[in-house]
């Protein structure tokens, strides 16, 4: 089972939806976690949502717990609560995208994805990741094919990865298939 | 056959009636043998109940109204602040026992009643819109909205014949969700081109718009075309309402069933184009009707993205209430069918008094100036009719 974390977002179940065509899928708001669902589930998906990975508390603890025994996964804020758990910082950027399609490309060799490879995605994020980001284990493996912001992460040690992007929107071509990808690993 | 002269007769019964847009031309409901005003006590009961009523086969097994914009906040849970106002009812049903069709022009004289009103006043000045709209700049860059709409509203004093604004209202500006409310203590009147749910048995879709520009001469429908799609604003705009119906939608249909119908097409009405799509989805077995209106209420297109936090947003900066703006109208039928529009172009008229509300959208790349101005614009079309 898979336990989606909704951080109060309109995009969340478009996840849901997403994820359902892979395995079954149960989801809260982030004011409502059910532990049992939680205990249950083989992967935690932290949603998109609006504001910063500060301002939800309840999902950086659980993610700290969960690091390491189950699969994480985490899109848009998600992706940034990833991160901010690991110490990165979260800031502004100078461009905004918002229901903006763009190409990320993958960057690195340790992808489960094809170096070189690149793709259109759909984007709505205000914030970034500050860079250089080094920890352990984590790997930056997409970026804007533009800009050279960071677009996915992968540990795939601990079974962890982040998408910058939204695959579940319509304006990402192989969405689906990303998803595939990561909960097969 | 009806008679040319109908709606003068039964304006002068003093009955109340409702009129709604259909494909070929209106519907007309009268004869209201129940009228729910609805409080956040009765509202649950009222909803669930619809489908326990005895279908007798006819054409008027439906409650048709309204949901104002404050009921449907607190549907969803967000309650909001004291705000001044007309203090109008949050939202009314009626139960209609008579069904006439109507043909595609309405034929309406205005017996002698002189329309009289006073000047339209605006809420927020262009000072204050800027300072509202640099605010929400700050929200959008901080994250906590992608997109959000300023509702600007204007007033004046006017005692006014409703089935008269309406009648020329469709003259001027036939669109397909257009509405009347005439009751005997207020009317609504609207040009509504938005339709928020339309279900059928398992089947749901809704049609947003994100996207206007006016009719010129030199303009068709492939240029408009062109210019929504090489405009990255209002691709932008309309990428996330686009998502954002899905994931509407997402949240009481069938994993996989919802599509984009129509993706990204222009539609053309008399002096505008519009840009719509239509996604459309199979309900999830067990669907409640409350679920559908909780779901998808009020409409994301007019109020922004992401809904609950842009909600709260707009809802700590709004001194004076909405009232029917952004809420929905349309009917539920005993079977559980439904349609419902988003109440925009719409004017309430209430306590001889009138008001329009008008909202144009703030993303990161929108200027202040322009859209108090296309605040402006949407809402003229209907002070017009003052004239």
């Amino acid at each position: 089972m898979i336990y989606i974390i909704d951080h109060n977002d309109s995009f969340t179940h478009n996840v849901v939806h997403q994820f359902s065509s892979f395995s079954k899928v149960e989801c809260d708001n982030f004011d409502k976690i059910d532990q049992k669902k939680i205990n249950k589930a083989e992967t935690i998906v932290f949603s998109p949502g609006p504001g910063a990975p500060k301002d939800y508390p309840v999902s950086s603890k659980i993610y700290k717990k969960y690091k390491g025994k189950k699969k994480i996964i985490g899109i848009c804020l998600g992706f940034q609560q990833i991160l901010y758990s690991e110490k990165a910082k979260i800031v502004g950027q100078n461009k905004i995208y918002h229901g903006f399609q763009s190409e990320v490309k993958v960057t690195s060799d340790n992808s489960l994805f094809k170096k070189k490879q690149k793709f259109k995605v759909g984007r709505y994020h205000s914030l970034k990741l500050k860079e250089p980001f080094n920890t352990n284990n984590f790997e930056i493996t997409m970026r804007c094919a533009i800009s050279n912001v960071a677009m996915a992460i992968e540990n795939n040690k601990d079974k962890i990865y982040g998408f910058q992007f939204h695959p579940e929107s319509f304006l990402t071509e192989n969405g689906n298939l990303l998803i595939k990808k990561i909960l097969s690993a | 056959m009806i008679k040319k002269n109908y709606l003068e007769k039964l304006k002068r019964t003093k009955k109340p009636f409702i009129i709604y847009k259909t494909k070929k031309g209106f519907d007309l409901y009268t004869n209201f043998s129940k009228k729910i005003i609805l409080t956040n006590k009765n509202i649950y009961s009222f909803i669930n109940k619809i489908k326990k009523n005895k279908s007798k086969n006819k054409n008027t097994d439906l409650y048709i109204g309204f949901f104002g914009y404050e009921i449907l906040n607190n549907l969803v849970g967000i309650k909001l602040p004291n705000q001044k106002g007309l203090k109008f009812p949050k939202g009314i049903f009626y139960k209609p026992e008579k069904k006439i069709i109507l043909k595609s022009k309405l034929n309406y004289k205005n017996e002698g009643l002189n329309n009289l009103s006073s000047d339209f006043k605006i809420n927020i000045n262009k000072k204050s819109y800027n300072k509202i709209f640099n605010r929400f700049k700050e929200k959008i860059k901080s994250g906590k909205t992608y997109q959000i709409k300023i509702c600007t509203k204007y007033l004046n004093k006017s005692k006014i014949d409703p089935v008269d604004f309406f009648c020329r209202l469709t003259k001027t500006n036939l669109s397909p969700e257009s509405f009347l409310i005439k009751d005997k203590k207020f009317s609504i009147i609207s040009c509504s081109p938005e339709n928020l749910i339309t279900k059928k048995g398992n089947y749901i879709s809704t049609k947003p718009i994100a996207g206007t520009l006016k009719k010129t001469k030199k303009l068709n429908k492939i240029k408009a075309l062109n210019f929504f799609n090489k405009n990255i604003k209002e691709t932008k705009e309309h990428n996330m309402i686009v998502d954002m119906e899905r994931n509407d939608l997402s949240k009481i249909c069938k994993p996989g069933s919802v599509k984009i119908i129509k993706k990204k097409i222009v539609e053309e009405y008399k002096d505008l184009y519009h840009y719509v799509s239509l996604i459309a989805g199979k309900l999830k077995k067990h669907t409640s009707t409350l679920d559908i209106v909780k779901s998808m209420m009020p409409g994301g297109s007019v109020i922004g993205c992401p809904k609950i936090s842009t909600l709260n947003l707009l809802n700590a900066q709004e001194k004076e209430n909405r009232n029917i703006y952004t809420g929905s109208f349309g009917y539920i039928k005993f079977n559980g069918d439904m349609r419902f529009n988003i109440i925009i172009r719409a004017i309430l008229n209430y306590k001889n008094y009138s008001e329009i509300s008008v909202a144009s959208g703030v993303v990161i790349d929108s200027n202040a100036n322009h859209e108090f101005n296309e605040n402006y614009i949407k809402a003229k079309a209907l002070m017009d009719l003052y004239k």
